[in-house]
């Protein structure tokens, strides 16, 4: 015979939960107007800001779905640009087989999920730096395996058709609401994802693996979440890039680089937070344009940043905004008042 | 009563160090069971098999009647299985609510308003009411180990372990400490309870078990054990035992081993 245990000891409470903070309300007016003049944003300038914008959003979308794979479910992945690729060649793919290429965007984002189900199994096996090196092969045997194949370009690439029958500036508004749409689903999407009971389970895995185990969270299934989560994302960014640069290159975009740029975005941001990588992609980018005439020097200054900010700042620009109680997105419960 | 939690003939060694020499013993529904027994006699190792933290290298744990080897901490815990660390383990980014909250979904499958009052009623159960908002890296060692409990609580649990609780605590703390154990008793949850401050186990627990290198060398009523001679020169020992245990832990420290140095004896 067994004897469940009765209800605890202390008076039954009634909890009361608020769930924004004092900066997030007051930031809410300011995001609606900025995401409003960015969604009129091609009625207004040209060409140029808008398709340096469409670089912005992928890589904005890059980094927030690469911090919550490295920062919330410890998966330090280096091979993202499995999933970049396959996007894009996804889109590539659908469009040689008439599929207009702006409906390919989301089918071959959804299809990197599909993708990422069987190759999650794989990888989930290795941990730690075993992991990151794992996914980068299983980047490179995709990239040998798209190779291959004459139809998509082989070596060389090829353009992606379908495009060619849009008028460019209409191509380049629906492109930039195509990029926009793409950053705002990733970053809401992981914010909403956040804001769930997985969201706090994930939290819990980001702080402690082992003591979440032993609260009960399944640890693998999380990641599982986020892994997929995260393929959608970069499927997406890839299939981005093939409709923005109307081609498709594989050194491109299966390349090693494309990580290195989503570790950089969120190291300067701060890991695991959902701010942070916003504001390391505004900085990246703007070292990118500034510099980008200086060769070397480039490299170097950028390079520089990302040592100084791991040595010193460890939790990034994001750790220091966070000292002064600032929260934009905030995921966390805040116990308000407890009625008995 | 039947018994929740049956070790059966469970080995395990970590190179030469035997943690678990064929252990075989019952903890009865409801029951309470205290644990003392020199530093690395496998205390520690014993919560981690049973948790699911550490594989077993052989025998057989069984929980209300049914073999969990094959399951991983997370769902031994959704069966009702709950261990405190003995180094507290805070999600430190996380609110004390929070962390809180996160075993009462993941580990007692509760949702919404549920999830949240039973955080709460154990936060409040366990002293730490003030501290609901704070975030648990900016805990002391003494709200630290409550939220352990606290965190242990909110999975609904069936069985209870708690690793060194008491520890490092002062005599008001330990006997509020006590307090709290014997509540959560006396709602029906089992209690395991490792511990080198013994009158903390004595007011509390009825049955008391002497572990050293892997091996079970007393068992019973609590004074009875203690008083028995091969107890008291383990674990309460004499002058030298005292100093050979603390000798044996600066060589553990030195040695690179994990076991953690804890105070030789207390009584």
């Amino acid at each position: 015979m067994t004897q469940a245990p009765t209800a605890p000891a202390a008076p039954v409470a009634a909890v009361r939960i608020r769930r924004s903070t004092r900066t997030s309300r007051w930031a809410l007016g300011p995001t609606a107007i900025i995401l409003i003049v960015l969604g009129y944003l091609p009625y207004g300038t040209g060409q140029g800001t808008t398709s340096m914008l469409v670089d912005f959003f992928i890589l904005l979308t890059l980094g927030v779905t690469w911090n919550m794979l490295a920062g919330y479910a410890g998966l330090v992945s280096v091979g993202q640009q499995a999933y970049i690729g396959i996007g894009a060649y996804g889109v590539l793919w659908l469009a040689q087989h008439g599929v207009e290429p702006f409906l390919a965007l989301p089918i071959a984002a959804v299809a990197c999920a599909v993708l990422a189900v069987p190759i999650s199994f794989l990888v989930f096996r290795l941990r730690g730096g075993y992991f990151a090196i794992g996914t980068w092969v299983v980047a490179e045997v995709l990239a040998l395996f798209t190779i291959r194949d004459s139809a998509l370009g082989g070596g060389t690439g090829t353009n992606v058709p379908g495009l060619g029958g849009f008028d460019p500036v209409v191509l380049g508004a629906y492109t930039y609401w195509a990029a926009l749409a793409v950053a705002v689903i990733s970053l809401v999407g992981s914010y909403f994802l956040l804001r769930t009971r997985v969201g706090l389970a994930l939290t819990a895995v980001r702080d402690d693996e082992t003591a979440a185990r032993n609260v009960g969270v399944r640890v693998s299934r999380a990641k599982r979440i986020v892994y997929l989560a995260a393929a959608v994302g970069a499927g997406g960014a890839g299939a981005l890039l093939a409709i923005s640069q109307l081609n498709v290159e594989p050194h491109n975009v299966y390349g090693v680089q494309w990580s290195a740029y989503m570790i950089f975005v969120v190291l300067i941001g701060g890991i695991g937070t959902l701010e942070g990588p916003i504001l390391g992609t505004i900085v990246f980018f703007v070292l990118q344009r500034t510099l980008a005439s200086e060769g070397a020097w480039y490299l170097i200054i950028v390079g520089s940043v990302a040592v100084v900010m791991a040595v010193w700042v460890r939790k990034g620009l994001w750790g220091i905004a966070e000292r002064f109680g600032l929260r934009l997105f905030p995921t966390g419960y805040h116990v308000t008042d407890t009625t008995r | 009563m039947t018994a929740l939690l049956q070790l059966e003939s469970v080995s395990k060694r970590f190179g030469q160090v035997l943690v678990a020499d064929s252990l075989s013993f019952d903890v009865a529904d409801g029951a309470t069971l205290g644990i003392v027994g020199p530093n690395g006699a496998g205390k520690t190792s014993l919560f981690g098999m049973i948790a699911g933290d550490l594989p077993v290298d052989s025998g057989d744990i069984k929980f209300d009647g049914r073999s969990v080897i094959g399951l991983n901490a997370a769902a031994r815990c959704r069966l009702g299985i709950a261990r405190t660390f003995q180094v507290p383990h805070p999600f430190t980014g996380m609110t004390v609510f929070e962390n809180v909250l996160v075993a009462a979904h993941q580990g007692a499958g509760l949702r919404r308003a549920a999830a949240s009052n039973l955080a709460m009623e154990v936060i409040t159960e366990t002293g730490l009411d003030r501290h609901a908002n704070t975030a648990a890296g900016r805990l002391g060692l003494l709200s630290r180990k409550r939220l352990e409990v606290a965190r242990a609580l909110a999975t609904n649990p069936r069985l209870l372990m708690l690793d060194e609780v008491a520890g490092g605590l002062t005599d008001p703390e330990v006997a509020e400490l006590v307090a709290i154990v014997r509540a959560v008793n006396a709602r029906g949850i089992a209690v395991v309870w490792i511990e080198h401050v013994v009158r903390a186990l004595l007011s509390t627990v009825d049955r008391l078990v002497c572990l050293a290198i892997g091996q079970l060398i007393a068992d019973g009523e609590p004074r009875n054990v203690l008083s028995q001679q091969r107890v008291k020169e383990l674990f309460l020992g004499t002058e030298s035992t005292v100093a050979e245990v603390a000798q044996t832990a600066h060589a553990a420290d030195t040695g690179g081993t994990t076991a953690p140095r804890e105070p030789a004896t207390e009584s």
